[in-house]
């Protein structure tokens, strides 16, 4: 299943439609960084709030995308988890290090614009 | 969805929650000492049965409507009634045909539950099995005149599968009402504990008395579904009214705080006394991560901060016309200059 | 008292996309307990993590998935058995920092915590097998 891979001004937004195997998360992690050299944006939004399950590779290439991104300058705000799957990860220990965390894509994109400017609301609530 | 096929999905639910499989059938007929014999005896009465069942019914319904309480519960519905005998006469026909096993029990549950849905009082149910005994009882007696003990017998058989199926119908009547316990008390959980929408994009939660594990799972998981209807930012969780946590409580309070980050929402603790206090800070609960305040005044204040609130008290400038309404002098013009 | 099994079902584990569907099956069968939406996103996320760890290590496995009933409790129980490479230091694997940082077995102490049976057998050379319950928690 392909990710649309959104760009909006300076940022990336990847909009998972459905579940993803290994392979597939892989992909668009590749696909993600490969973007962000490409158009030197600033950040990725990823909205997760299709994924039914968040297990520890998912966790993990989250944490991959974050990372490989901010090498580039970019910052990864994850959006759109969902109660139970937010339930399992914190049963699990997944903690999502390295990204940001946002309620939804209107709070992810809310996030972005007070970058920079005074006030984070989003990094107080970290 | 009718009656009926509401009824053929319930029944084997009702097999299930009471856990009545091939072992517990064998256990009750042991206690009962009902073995194949019985079976066999009951079979043999079969005819007979066959033979008078239409008068026992009828005799058995004249008895009840001699009483005024039953002939109010079946004063308007005929249909009712005569549905209820139709099943009587197939109930009674059925204990005489031998096979009393998973089939037969299933189809006893649901009578117990037909009986329990329609308000059958439980002595009115026992009436009944008593009257029958006793009706058919003499019936034996007269027809194997000349057998008295092949009727005793015969009789005594009866007794144990008729005590088979009391205990079976008593059994639909209490798990109906373990049913209704339990939907109750989720309902008092959930009232318990309401989610309060306090301004746009802030809940309050306050917790109040003890809670056990599965309490803080369900307050967590009705939290978090509250976060995500109403988008709220900033959650104000109030353990105030909450006299102890043990170290399950606070680590469920810790999970439910992470919970909420994953969902962009941040939880702020309020009425930390410093008893519990002492006993997260014993207990080593990562207070890193967590905002705690000691009153729920403060922990609004904050709230609101971080939501991007200001509250300003408007300047009391009506009061001076409070003032001359309530009779006291506008002393602005005679001030002296 | 042996578990009634009421219903079961197997699949075999050879590639990431058995591991989704693996985590569709434990939700369905699951469904027909008694548990919260948040339970059984936990039973298809044990399920996810067993599951690839033996597409990562054995390359191949069955999973069993059985409705079970044993002593007035209902549960799903849950078996994956593989004839991989098995693992050498069991009590390693199911260490949690060391499993996060090395790569092996990285669901396994996961899973464990996620669900209330778990057990993990394993014989270098044979395979292993992990068996884990969830049981449907009764109130009152």
């Amino acid at each position: 299943m392909l990710v649309p891979i959104l760009k909006q001004e300076d940022f990336l937004i990847a909009s998972i439609q459905g579940e993803l195997s290994d392979v597939e998360l892989l992909a668009l992690r590749d696909q993600l960084v490969d973007k962000v050299q490409r158009h030197r944006s600033r950040a990725v939004i990823i909205d997760v709030a299709v994924l039914d399950i968040m297990d520890s590779f998912s966790a993990r290439t989250l944490r991959s995308i974050a990372q490989m991104t901010r090498l580039m300058g970019a910052e990864t705000i994850v959006v759109g988890i969902q109660p139970e799957v937010a339930m399992s990860m914190v049963q699990l220990g997944l903690r999502l290090e390295g990204t940001t965390i946002a309620m939804d894509l209107e709070d992810g994109l809310a996030v972005l614009k007070n970058r920079g400017s005074q006030g984070n609301d989003a990094c107080d609530r970290a | 969805m009718d009656a009926r096929s509401a009824n053929k999905k319930e029944w084997p639910a009702i097999v299930k929650s009471l856990n009545i499989d091939a072992q517990e059938i064998r256990r009750r007929k042991d206690f009962l000492q009902f073995n194949e014999e019985d079976a066999e005896r009951l079979k043999s009465i079969n005819e007979l049965a066959e033979k008078y069942a239409d008068d026992v019914i009828e005799e058995f319904y004249r008895h009840l409507m001699s009483f005024e309480e039953t002939r109010q519960f079946f004063r308007d519905q005929q249909q009712l009634l005569a549905h209820v005998k139709n099943l009587q006469k197939t109930y009674f026909l059925r204990l005489t045909k031998g096979n009393y096993d998973q089939e037969y029990i299933e189809n006893r549950l649901k009578i117990g539950k037909t009986h329990e849905r329609i308000g059958l009082p439980v002595d009115s149910y026992l009436g009944m099995y008593n009257f029958y005994l006793r009706a058919v009882g003499a019936r034996l007696f007269t027809t194997f005149k000349d057998d008295p003990e092949r009727a005793f017998k015969a009789f005594l058989s009866l007794m144990k599968i008729t005590f088979l199926d009391i205990g079976l119908a008593i059994d639909t009547y209490i798990d109906s009402r373990e049913q209704t316990i339990g939907a109750q008390q989720d309902a008092i959980r959930e009232l318990s504990t309401p989610v309060l929408p306090f301004r746009q994009g802030i809940v309050m939660l306050p917790m109040v008395g003890l809670i056990d594990s599965y309490r803080a799972s369900q307050i967590t998981e009705q939290l978090l579904r509250s976060i995500r209807d109403t988008r709220a930012k900033v959650v104000v969780l109030d353990i105030t009214g909450v006299p102890y946590v043990d170290s399950r409580v606070a680590s469920h309070l810790v999970q439910t705080v992470e919970a909420a980050r994953l969902m962009g929402s941040k939880v702020i603790i309020s009425g930390v006394s410093p008893e519990i206090a002492l006993t997260m800070v014993t207990i080593g609960v990562e207070l890193g991560q967590i905002e705690t305040v000691g009153d729920m005044q403060s922990a609004i204040e904050r709230a609101e901060q971080l939501s991007g609130y200001k509250v300003i008290r408007v300047r009391p400038e009506r009061r001076k016309t409070d003032r001359a309404e309530n009779g006291f002098e506008d002393n602005r013009n005679n001030d002296p200059a | 008292m042996t578990p009634v099994i009421e219903r079961e079902t197997a699949l075999p584990i050879k590639s990431d996309l058995d591991v989704l569907k693996a985590r569709q099956q434990g939700k369905e069968l699951a469904a027909a307990l008694r548990f919260t939406n948040t339970e059984l996103t936990i039973i298809a996320t044990a399920i996810s993590e067993i599951a690839r760890n033996t597409v990562l290590y054995a390359k191949t496995g069955c999973l069993q998935l059985k409705v079970i009933n044993q002593d007035q409790r209902r549960g799903l129980l849950i078996i994956i058995k593989d004839h991989g490479p098995g693992i050498a230091d069991l009590d390693l694997a199911m260490q949690d920092g060391y499993s996060t940082s090395r790569g092996l077995g990285i669901g396994l102490p996961g899973a464990r915590r996620l669900m209330d049976e778990f057990d993990i057998s394993s014989e270098v050379g044979k395979g292993t097998t992990i068996t884990m319950t969830k049981w449907e928690r009764t109130k009152l």
